[in-house]
């Protein structure tokens, strides 16, 4: 059968409990549904799809699952992962100190090349705020990777900084896929 | 156990779904036209609320699905954990589910297959929509 689409991306999201990450895997709505059943098992992974200069894209994005209470995440869950969203709570110090660990963990297990971005969550919080948005943009710069501050519950730049993560998969991938060909055409020619 | 005796006909282009399949709460798009099979078949699934919390799951049996041999043809949609050889689908969007189904055991050459109840879900193009609660009766 014919795919229906030009892209599959695999996304992780990273960071402590509590930071929102659960509310990060795009949820837009207003009055998110809290029916027992689902809530009680609680979501795997959620597929999306968007359209990036003209190309149709699935992302498959996955939460850690409570995983991260133990502070392991194994090797496996980061198999084929090719984007990592790190997310932190701005009015959670903690979490945000935390997120250098998380990176570490991430260079031990997951592939070198994965596209990495920092989340600071739930900036419709103000007030409560503990984390500034300077730190957190310095953090990013540190580690050479794209900041966003989002609001899960506000739906504040949640999509934007997805788009932006896909985006820069597809980039990289494209540039890795025109090298292929440059060599394999260079390969014919000799 | 719902009557599901409805007129899907006009729903069903070449077996297939002639318009989008939304979540009837958020209109979150679930399946694009013309990507998922129609299928007859009972099967219970867990009702969204569950009035009692003593282990024992409600359900409703449902009869008529949409259904997808490979879990990326879906437009948005959510898959649960795994509770004995299944996972159930929720909206991408506002969680509501569960509106279908994934059976792991009936993996077969490398295809996953999902279903979607039709009666709940199956709506309907732009403009127009039509409630739960009318499907199913009109089911």
């Amino acid at each position: 059968m014919a795919k229906t689409y030009d892209y599959l991306f695999k996304l992780l999201l990273i960071g402590d409990s509590g930071v929102g990450k659960t509310c990060v895997l795009f949820r837009f709505s207003e009055d998110a549904f809290n029916t027992t059943f689902i809530s009680t098992i609680g979501i795997d992974f959620k597929i999306r799809t968007i359209e990036l200069d003209g190309k149709k894209i699935k992302l498959q994005i996955w939460d850690t699952a409570g995983q991260e209470r133990f502070r392991t995440i194994t090797t496996a869950y980061y198999r084929g992962a090719m984007g990592i969203m790190l997310v932190y709570d701005i009015t959670n110090e903690k979490s945000f100190e935390n997120i250098k660990n998380w990176i570490r963990n991430i260079e031990e297990n997951a592939s070198a090349d994965v596209e990495k971005m920092l989340l600071g969550n739930k900036c419709e919080l103000e007030e409560k705020r503990q984390v500034s948005k300077e730190r957190g943009e310095q953090l990013a710069v540190e580690y050479g990777i794209k900041f966003f501050e989002t609001s899960a519950k506000a739906s504040i730049r949640v999509e934007e900084a997805f788009f932006t993560l896909a985006k820069d998969i597809k980039t990289k991938m494209d540039k890795k896929l025109d090298e292929v060909m440059n060599y394999s055409w260079f390969k014919i020619q000799c | 156990m719902p009557e599901n005796s409805a007129d899907y006909s006009q729903e069903i282009d070449n077996g297939k779904n002639l318009r989008s399949v939304i979540c009837k709460f958020c209109t979150s798009i679930i399946l694009t036209p013309s990507t998922a099979s129609f299928s007859s078949f009972e099967f219970d699934l867990p009702l969204m609320s569950q009035r009692k919390n003593d282990g024992n799951v409600e359900t409703e049996t449902v009869t008529t699905f949409w259904i997808v041999n490979d879990m990326f043809t879906f437009q948005n949609v959510g898959f649960s954990h795994t509770i004995g050889d299944k996972k159930y689908l929720t909206c991408a969007d506002c969680e509501a589910g569960p509106i279908g189904y994934h059976d792991l055991s009936e993996k077969k050459m490398e295809e996953i297959t999902a279903f979607i109840p039709h009666f709940s879900k199956a709506q309907i193009a732009v403009g127009t929509i039509v409630t739960y609660k009318q499907i199913a009766v009109a089911a």
